[in-house]
């Protein structure tokens, strides 16, 4: 037996002994360099089906590592869901959409190069996608420069259809302020009138924040007090400590990892006995449920999609959905979470692209105009294609309007309490395109 | 004194100035802009290697004097109308320079690791009071403006094409190179390499030391900031994960796979660095980091001088 482990026979075939000469470098390079080629000459698995006919290439950029990655990697699965169901169902105008995806790594400027890559290499005819708002907005002048339809499919800041919108972006889905105006005659009549709002401390939650603000006093309420908690605070008990005074509810506008941390903090430190809590629907997504157990218990949100099967979404189309939807995240993740918001919304504004092509006889970049013309007020009814339900895409800023569902938890589920039609969500525009 | 470098130096800096030129006539649109983004971040890290190259300084505050210069330019090209090249420039560099002279201050009090984290420290208070004061910063979202026309001596602008842009930044960074290769070979510099080999006989025979650090981080920081402007300029926004202690770290990955006290190392670590990654994404997508870690773990065990040390040995050889 030999002293080093390295030197025992059996080592030969793992541990390297010899010299690496050129030759040996160069033949297994080329060896290497051969197995990626052969993998990238396999056809896609449409290509069998459309023969030479020309897909559509549709991009879609997604933080697929990084800080935001476990979001993304659930956003691509609703584009994926609807790109393989299309080229499953005859493609568009009998050709294929083949699907660009790039992942840029949670960060802006990666999202930049990114962006810029799909336009001027992959020429791709439209985008779907975006998560991260601030990446989102960074990207927004990419599209409007190479005149290209983006289909944002997360991204939640309030400015994109507002002061920053542009005639080349839409948001199939809702904002901040339509479900402030959707959930606050809830909060007053249901709940109580004095609130105090604890929210995350940067753009999302002081934009979200004030439209809440707004809301509650427009509907006679009154907000007695705000705490803002910077992002990424482990232990929130500091700021949750100094929130004080009398009021009849706590408002929560946090998501991930923030809204455990926050819902544990208020639980433990007895807030959750002493006022109501509802919040923004990201605190009670169905993956944070098990992590939070009894202390999310009765908390009140709001919500563009829930994953429940209750009517109005007993339906065959949201069935559907919800059981393709789950087959699918259990790939990405063994424990087989329930479909969430992102899914949906990037599964539905792939289905708006759809139809927005199939209605202008889009060919390409050069009938951008025709498409964006299509899809301003594009108005969909709940179908296969739109299992939320029914939508209305204003021509004026590009923003959706949809039903909300406010939901309450029980026994660790979502139980839906009410339904608010997307007439009652209306705010008015506040774009002008340049 | 230094001795006068050799012809066949300057035979290779004009020749590599030249190929940089020529490069974005025959590179597609999108490696034109990765051209350019490249020179901007060898640029940043070149900065940072007179701290880490030079003076022996580790600092993970460049993302501060990056972040900052970018903000400096933000604010010019938001607020004054029309945008002006120049005062955006200007601006950069006051926001970069104010910056370095706080953190200079106070950290080139301390040394070692103790001034790493320091300089990491404030990157990070800076980084929390951008990403907060919303009103004025844009907070998370960062600010979006429109790209200034280049003008010279006053005379009417015309709008940047990628070109034009390329060869911009390209006189900016060289000139910046050049100035930053006077300043290390001069006895300031040469001050600067002996506090790198020994502080305390350096400061015994008579320099204090501190001041001479202050210049330093100061120098670096305003490098930086001329970096961060150019990026700013190039992309069109300005964002808080710029000021992020990640960038820091990437700036410090560069200077260690390009050879570090070298000047023009950091450019081909940057440029190694931003071309594998982009490689190694479009094939791998989200799992390019395994490899990327796996070489960069690989060049610090095997090439610890960086590539340009490794070229050198080659040549040498």
């Amino acid at each position: 037996m030999a002293e080093r482990w390295q030197d025992e026979p059996w080592t030969k075939h793992l541990w390297w002994t010899g010299k690496t000469t050129r030759r040996r470098f160069l033949s297994l390079s080329a060896a290497a360099a051969g197995a990626v080629g052969a993998t990238m000459l396999v056809p896609p698995p449409w290509r069998e089906a459309f023969g030479q006919a020309k897909p559509y290439k549709v991009g879609t950029l997604q933080p697929l590592s990084g800080t935001a990655a476990a979001g993304g990697k659930t956003a691509l699965v609703g584009v994926q869901m609807a790109v393989e169901r299309i080229n499953t169902s005859g493609g568009l105008n009998g050709r294929p959409i083949e699907l660009v995806i790039a992942d840029y790594e949670s960060k802006p400027d990666v999202g930049r190069r990114k962006a810029e890559k799909l336009m001027v290499e992959d020429k791709v005819d439209a985008h779907v996608g975006g998560y991260l708002s601030n990446v989102c907005l960074a990207c927004m002048p990419v599209y409007e420069e190479h005149k290209v339809v983006n289909m944002v499919s997360v991204c939640l800041d309030t400015t994109i259809t507002t002061t920053k919108c542009s005639r080349y972006t839409f948001r199939p889905f809702d904002y901040a302020p339509a479900q402030a105006v959707a959930i606050s005659p809830y909060l007053i009549n249901k709940m109580g009138k004095k609130w105090h709002i604890a929210y995350l401390d940067y753009a999302w939650g002081q934009s979200t924040r004030d439209a809440y603000i707004e809301q509650i006093k427009k509907n006679g309420g009154e907000v007695v007090g705000t705490t803002g908690i910077p992002l990424g605070t482990a232990d929130m008990a500091s700021f949750v400590s100094k929130i004080s005074g009398s009021f009849d509810g706590l408002f929560g506008i946090f998501f991930g990892a923030n809204a455990i941390n926050f819902t544990s903090a208020i639980y433990d430190l007895g807030l959750t006995k002493k006022a109501k809590y509802a919040g923004d629907g990201a605190i009670a997504e169905s993956t944070h449920l098990a992590a939070l157990g009894q202390k999310i218990e009765g908390f009140v949100g709001i919500n563009r999609y829930i994953p429940v099967l209750d009517p109005p979404l007993n339906t065959a189309a949201h069935r559907k959905f919800f059981d393709q939807a789950v087959a699918a995240l259990k790939k990405i993740d063994p424990s087989g979470p329930l479909p969430d918001r992102y899914v949906q919304s990037n599964f539905e504004a792939t289905n708006f692209l759809k139809l927005g092509i199939q209605k202008s006889g889009f060919r390409g970049r050069e009938d951008t105009m025709k498409l964006i013309e299509a899809l301003e007020g594009m108005e969909v009814k709940e179908s296969d294609d739109f299992p939320q339900g029914d939508k209305t895409l204003r021509k004026e800023d590009h923003q959706a309007f949809l039903r909300e569902f406010i939901f309450t938890i029980q026994g660790g589920k979502h139980k839906l309490i009410e339904v608010i039609a997307k007439e009652k969500t209306i705010v008015p525009a506040a774009c002008k395109f340049a | 004194m230094t001795p006068r470098p050799p012809t066949s130096y300057w035979i290779v800096f004009a020749i590599v100035l030249a190929l940089l030129a020529a490069a974005p006539l025959v590179l597609p649109p999108f490696w034109q802009r990765f051209a350019t983004e490249i020179l901007i971040w060898g640029l940043l890290a070149m900065s940072s290697d007179i701290l880490i190259g030079y003076t022996g300084m580790v600092s993970f505050g460049h993302s501060a004097f990056f972040g900052l210069g970018m903000y400096g330019a933000a604010a010019a090209l938001v607020t004054v109308k029309p945008p002006s090249l120049w005062l955006a420039v200007l601006y950069g560099l006051a926001g970069a320079g104010l910056v370095a002279v706080f953190v200079a201050y106070f950290a080139t009090r301390l040394r070692d690791i103790y001034f790493a984290i320091s300089t990491l420290v404030f990157s990070q208070i800076f980084y929390v009071i951008i990403f907060t004061w919303t009103e004025v910063t844009g907070g998370e979202n960062g600010l979006t403006f429109s790209q200034p026309p280049l003008t010279l001596f006053g005379l009417h602008g015309a709008r940047f094409t990628p070109v034009t842009f390329h060869w911009f930044v390209l006189a900016v960074v060289t000139l910046s190179y050049l100035a930053v290769r006077r300043v290390t070979q001069s006895p300031f510099g040469m001050v600067l390499q002996s506090i790198r080999e020994n502080e305390p006989r350096t400061r015994a025979i008579g320099y204090h030391v501190e001041r001479y650090k202050m210049v330093a981080v100061m120098l670096s920081g305003l490098f930086a900031g001329l970096a961060g402007t150019l990026y700013a300029i190039q992309n069109k926004f300005a964002a808080p994960d710029f000021v992020f202690f990640v960038v820091s770290g990437e700036v410090v990955i560069f200077n260690v796979m390009g050879g570090m006290g070298t000047l023009v190392g950091p450019f081909a670590g940057a440029a190694f660095f931003l071309l594998l990654r982009e490689g190694l994404s479009r094939f791998l997508t989200e799992y390019y980091l395994i490899p990327l870690g796996i070489i960069f773990t690989l060049m610090v065990m095997f090439v610890p001088q960086g590539l340009l040390g490794f070229a050198r040995r080659a040549l040498n050889r």
